[in-house]
């Protein structure tokens, strides 16, 4: 369990992250959204205490420093490329299982375990992005932490590394550990994550899971045929839009509700179906206020 | 879950990462092999140039030590200096502060193990060096005049502290400027552009003033620990108080940097 209490920071005039506050359950999936500049590489950077601020972070009770072995604990992951370009991946790990008590084969393990095993002993300058986050998340993994913090670990990963990463931190979620990701890519997010944390120029915006945050930042619409289209729109009290097809769109009133009146006035229905927005347009919605660097229509 | 931190333990921790990270990069084996490589050119250049020479064990001193007195700068030391810096630096240049601090999050530990690892390499290889050295000397000379007697034998202790204190420094400047060219650059400016130009200065009539000043250039004051007893144009302390000047110069140094390190975001 991660506890976020009143996070603040503060960049001269500007305030990065303001009165921040949220947990993170174990055994699900968070992700992390905001728009650029929302403060989230900044809110992650607070929580590992790399970064100064004000405000609290506990992962299951107990502040960041105070744990002597917080890669046991804690994996995190913040940049993609933070690694000596002629250290191999296997020593950037063994290094790093040093600090930690952890045993250095270890490394081979999660190199393995990222599918990593084959360039173990190559120097990591020639590594594609993508590589670079396999490598990573084998950094976040190597204390076999309960709780995981990774900031856009899917940016740089093809398709099928996508599809890879979303089943690794699923199975991860699954076994109960704790699981916090940013990412930009929201249909993959709309995949992967049982629960979201949206911030907006360091504010909140909502936390909560998923289907809330679609149903409450969009409005769904019921899609309807009929061969008597006319007359069903002349009955329905919300709002109608014909569509080119002929098919209705209505917003305003629920499938059940359209579905009785065609029934009550003798109108047959060829298609009554809800139509829910996306997690992109309510993320749109809900963000579209607290965006910080827009640019001009083309 | 694991143990709560302590300093102790978080310091042990940290000289264990410290260990593997200086052992497994390339440069540390390149700096350290051009340490030891340029003493012993020095070496068998003035023993063989020497050779129908006296013997003085002024020599022997400077041999031993790569230069002694008789450069600006311990060149070897700059050598094992670019380890400290290296040590500090590249956490900033390749952005691996932030694994090291999410595994080490105690910055003071962190900072202390990225001084005493690479203090404690340059002190062995200054000791295999010296000993190169006086093997280089012993073979083409026969003899080591005066190794173990005065003034030598302090000039010897002498430069195990200056090459200490140089690693130091270059792990500090380059913590306090996070990044390894600013520190590099200051290295080598410092001591062979400014204080040379202040000591020149010092010459001239309107800038005779400087010279009861000089005594407190920290790179000349630590220069000074390899004195060998011969005439200077500069007044300076003594052996070890100039010492003491480079070291007192080292520790502002070092206390900026452990103090902008733990108040700065990483």
């Amino acid at each position: 369990m991660i506890s976020v209490t009143a996070l603040h920071k503060r960049y001269g005039d500007k305030i990065a992250v303001d009165d921040l506050s949220f947990e993170v359950r174990p055994g699900t999936v968070t992700g992390f959204l905001g728009p650029n500049g929302a403060g989230k590489s900044t809110t992650m950077r607070l929580m590992l205490d790399l970064d100064h601020g004000s405000g609290q972070t506990l992962f299951d009770g107990r502040r960041f420093a105070t744990i002597r072995h917080p890669m046991r604990e804690i994996g995190a992951v913040l940049e993609a490329k933070a690694f000596h370009p002629t250290r191999t991946a296997r020593n950037h790990l063994r290094m790093l299982a040093a600090g930690s008590g952890i045993p250095a084969a270890r490394a081979d393990e999660v190199l393995d375990l990222v599918g990593l095993t084959d360039v173990k002993q190559r120097k990591p300058k020639g590594f594609s992005l993508g590589m670079a986050q396999r490598l990573g998340l084998a950094q976040a993994l190597l204390g076999d932490p309960g709780t995981l913090i990774l900031d856009e670990p899917a940016n740089g990963l093809d398709p099928h590394g996508i599809h890879w990463l979303r089943d690794v931190l699923r199975s991860l979620a699954a076994e109960g550990r704790t699981v916090l990701v940013s990412s930009h890519l929201l249909s993959e997010m709309s995949l992967m994550a049982d629960e979201l944390v949206v911030i907006g120029r360091g504010r909140m915006i909502y936390h909560g899971d998923v289907d809330g945050f679609v149903r409450r930042f969009t409005d769904s619409t019921v899609l309807v045929r009929s061969p008597h289209a006319d007359r069903l729109a002349a009955l329905l009290h919300g709002s109608v839009e014909r569509l080119a097809d002929g098919a209705l769109r209505v917003s305003g009133t629920d499938a059940g509700t359209i579905g009785e009146l065609a029934y009550r006035n003798d109108i047959m229905l060829t298609e009554l179906a809800t139509q829910t927005a996306s997690l992109e347009s309510a993320f749109i919605t809900a963000t579209e206020a607290d965006e910080e660097y827009v640019g001009g229509a083309a | 879950m694991s143990e709560p931190a302590s300093e102790p333990l978080a310091l042990s921790d940290a000289l264990r990462f410290e260990w593997v990270r200086i052992r497994t990069l390339r440069s540390t084996y390149w700096l350290i092999g051009a340490a030891l490589l340029l003493n012993v050119v020095i070496a068998l250049i003035a023993a063989y140039g020497t050779l129908n020479q006296s013997h003085a064990p002024e020599f022997v001193g400077a041999i031993v030590t790569g230069g002694g007195p008789f450069v600006p700068i311990p060149l070897a030391a700059v050598f094992l200096a670019a380890i400290g810096v290296f040590a500090t630096g590249h956490e900033y240049r390749y952005g691996t502060i932030q694994p090291a601090l999410t595994a080490l999050p105690r910055r003071s530990a962190l900072l202390a193990a990225k001084l005493v690892v690479p203090a404690a390499v340059a002190l062995v290889v200054a000791v295999v060096s010296m000993a190169v050295n006086a093997a280089i000397v012993l073979a083409v000379w026969g003899e080591l005049p005066g190794l173990t007697e005065w003034p030598v034998d302090e000039t010897l202790s002498g430069y195990l502290v200056l090459v200490v204190l140089w690693t130091v420094l270059g792990a500090a400047l380059a913590q306090l400027f996070r990044g390894v060219p600013s520190a590099l650059v200051l290295l080598l400016a410092v001591p062979l552009l400014v204080e040379q130009l202040l000591v020149q200065l010092s010459y001239v009539d309107q800038f005779a003033w400087l010279g009861p000043a000089l005594k407190y250039l920290p790179f000349m004051a630590g220069q000074h620990l390899l004195d060998l007893g011969g005439t200077s144009d500069v007044e300076l302390f003594g052996r070890w108080a100039s010492g003491g000047v480079f070291a007192v110069f080292v520790a502002v140094v070092l206390a900026a940097a452990w103090t902008t390190f733990s108040r700065r975001d990483a």
